[in-house]
């Protein structure tokens, strides 16, 4: 499903006109911290838009093909079809990958390099476990 | 366990006693809690999320999604369109991703609870005016202009275009001390500025002998011969979600519910609290945002997050316009197209201003508890609603042309991406459809609201929840109407009142008047 999604991501986020896109950007890890971490709805929803990008040229250009197989060209005209489809559904599932394609674009650290951003560190995911405080003053209501 | 933060564990099971357990720990949960915990009570608050400090805080949208939000921020509003329904899961709540605005409650609402929901005995001019000025002096609300080392151009330029269009327009106040302008309200202020609830209140709560249970969602609220005992549920890993220990918290005097409008409704309902009210009444304020590209570099990300706002269009149209710098990730997610276009659309992002509008919705909704302890949310923006943000958005984009923008992406379907100075007539006819506009909803209502008519409230004048003893409300669901300005000083306010009340009667009872 990773493979999977990787390419229908860099499809969505690909580099132009020198400015980086996800087809070179480092996705594997993002995407496997992902399906590793999120919820089930999530995963649920994300795999189920892509599958729904992978399936719909024949909604967006009429040609019975998987997207897998188009070309370049094809690919571009497909997501772009596919991001102002008339039926919201679709817009709605484009909305759910790119979401996640914009995540993934916007913290990778050669975009944000070249918009002009200081790179982002990494996620600590820690948070406070037991701990104690002085006690300044104990309660004093008693019936 | 006084003065004690308990955290998730596997083993073994906790139970703990107080006075007063509140659960959720965000700006209702935190304002009752530091009451009561003030005038001598044992308080406990429970709390979903983890307890996180500034050194914890993601950096990345992801990291975000993962850490700060419930259910990865894929918690939304259905109705005839899907609406992101944004909010916190952490110790802290809501005041942990917010913006820091306070805004007081308008009078004209004070009025309307007491006229419309009998409220005027509680929530009156006096009492909700002192408690919003303790708060205020409390919590350091400040001019964002006084306290930030940089106000940015994204919200300069809002205050100058809308004070142009003779709009009276102000840099927010907010409760920051020394804000660095980093524009990263959403992640969690890694400076503390931001005077978040676990900052302040709850650590006292600790001091006064009070304690915290985090990663502990709720399950149930335990009662006995209709009289609130306690609560109860399991610990949950915040990473792996796996459940842990069991915990139980029994309150002498009561339990005061402040899990937010999309919490609370749902936990009376599963804990065997049945009302017609229950439930319904939920409301927002819907936002949508719009962009503008300049010739020059505006920095979305150096400044303030949100530190302009105009409430001018309040009492005729609902609205409050306001600056908002959502980070880049968002941003490319919400940029209209794929493919090449989008990463082409996003080059620009460095000369892009963002601005957004509130609505002050009438659209009623409901919150019921969902499958395998979710949330089921309906909610619908009427076609009143959506002419209401029509006219924000032309407003903001008219105050961007001024400002010199070379275009306005409206992000609306149906519409060009890109307009220019004479189309924003586009935006005033944009389509009447939910799906065709990015609503998000971040200010939430309702769903256990207070007044005085048993058939349209959870809550009566007596504070509590009706044909249950010792059971509160102190959040935002006990708000019987939008405001049309951020919500969370009065949800504090409100708190407050409800606490000072309980600790007051209280006493009374056991000490005489
Ligand atoms: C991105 C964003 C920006 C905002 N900016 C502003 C702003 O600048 N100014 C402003 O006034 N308002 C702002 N708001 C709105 C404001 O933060 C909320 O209105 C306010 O925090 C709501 O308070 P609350 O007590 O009802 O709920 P919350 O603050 O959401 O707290 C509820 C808490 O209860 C916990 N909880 C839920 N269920 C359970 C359970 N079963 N057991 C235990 N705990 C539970 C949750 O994890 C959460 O921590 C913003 C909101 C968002 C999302």
């Amino acid at each position: 499903m990773v493979v999977l999604l990787k390419w229908v991501l860099a499809a969505l986020f690909p580099s132009v006109d020198g400015l980086i896109g996800l087809d070179s950007a480092n996705l594997s890890a993002p995407l496997q911290r992902l399906s590793k971490e999120a919820t089930l709805t999530f995963r649920l929803g994300l795999y189920l838009s892509a599958f729904a990008f992978i399936f719909s040229p024949i909604v967006t250009l009429g040609w019975p093909l998987p997207a897998l197989w188009l070309g370049r060209s094809a690919l571009d005209r497909h997501a772009r079809a596919m991001a102002g489809h008339r039926w919201y559904l679709m817009r709605q599932a484009m909305l759910m990958l790119k979401t996640v394609g914009g995540a993934i674009w916007g913290a990778d650290p050669a975009v944000r390099g070249q918009l002009g951003y200081a790179p982002y560190g990494h996620d600590p995911g820690t948070f406070r476990s037991d701990h104690r405080v002085d006690v300044v003053s104990q309660p004093q209501v008693n019936p | 366990m006084n003065g004690a933060h308990l955290a998730f564990r596997a083993q073994p099971d906790v139970s703990i006693d107080a006075d007063y357990v509140v659960v959720g720990s965000g700006s209702g949960g935190s304002a009752a809690a530091i009451v009561l915990a003030r005038a001598g009570y044992r308080v406990v608050i429970v709390e979903a999320g983890a307890w996180r400090d500034a050194a914890d805080y993601p950096e990345t949208m992801l990291g975000v999604m993962r850490d700060l939000f419930p259910d990865w921020g894929a918690n939304v509003a259905t109705g005839d369109s899907i609406l992101p329904i944004v909010q916190a899961q952490v110790v802290g709540g809501g005041t942990v991703i917010n913006s820091a605005i306070m805004v007081r409650t308008p009078g004209d609402v004070i009025e309307q609870w007491d006229q419309d929901h009998g409220l005027g005995d509680v929530l009156d001019h006096r009492r909700m005016g002192a408690a919003l000025d303790e708060i205020a002096s409390e919590l350091h609300v400040t001019d964002t202009r006084v306290d930030v080392t940089h106000f940015g151009e994204n919200n300069q330029r809002l205050l100058d275009g809308l004070t142009h269009l003779g709009l009276d327009t102000h840099p927010t106040l907010r409760n920051v001390r020394g804000c660095q302008a980093s524009a990263r309200c959403l992640q969690g202020c890694r400076h503390s500025a931001k005077q978040a609830a676990h900052e302040g209140w709850i650590p006292e709560v600790m001091s006064l002998g009070g304690a915290v249970l985090s990663c502990a969602p709720v399950t149930r609220i335990c009662r006995k011969n209709g009289v609130a005992i306690g609560v109860k549920g399991r610990f949950r890993h915040p990473q792996t979600r796996k459940k842990g220990a069991h915990f139980r918290v029994q309150a002498k005097r009561g339990v005061l519910m402040a899990a937010s409008a999309t919490g609370t409704a749902p936990l009376l309902q599963r804990s065997g609290i049945a009302l017609p009210a229950l439930g319904r009444f939920w409301r927002a304020h819907p936002g949508a945002g719009i962009i503008g590209v300049y010739p020059d570099e505006v920095d979305l990300y150096h400044g303030a997050t949100q530190g302009t706002a105009s409430i001018a269009h309040r009492m005729a149209h609902g609205l409050k316009l306001e600056s908002l710098a959502l980070p880049l990730e968002l941003v490319a997610g919400r940029t209209g197209g794929a493919g090449t276009q989008l990463t082409r659309r996003l080059q620009d992002i460095r000369h892009q201003a963002m601005w957004v509008s509130a609505v002050r919705a009438e659209a009623e909704g409901t919150v019921k508890a969902g499958l395998f302890g979710g949330v089921r949310v309906r909610y619908r923006p009427t076609i009143r609603d959506l002419k209401k943000l029509r006219i924000g958005s032309a407003v903001l984009a008219k105050a961007h042309f001024d400002q010199g923008a070379r275009a306005v992406r409206p992000g609306i379907v149906g519409l060009p991406f890109e307009i220019g100075p004479d189309e924003v007539h586009l935006i005033e006819e944009a389509p009447l459809d939910n799906r065709a506009w990015t609503w998000v909803l971040s200010h939430l209502f309702g769903g256990a609201v207070m007044g005085s008519d048993p058939e349209r409230s959870v809550v009566g004048p007596d504070l509590h929840v009706r044909g249950a003893r010792q059971l509160h409300v102190v959040d935002a669901s006990v708000l019987p109407t939008t405001l049309g300005v951020n919500p969370q000083h009065t949800i504090m306010a409100v708190a407050q009142i409800i606490a000072r009340r309980l600790a007051n009667s209280d006493h009374t009872r056991h000490h005489g008047a």
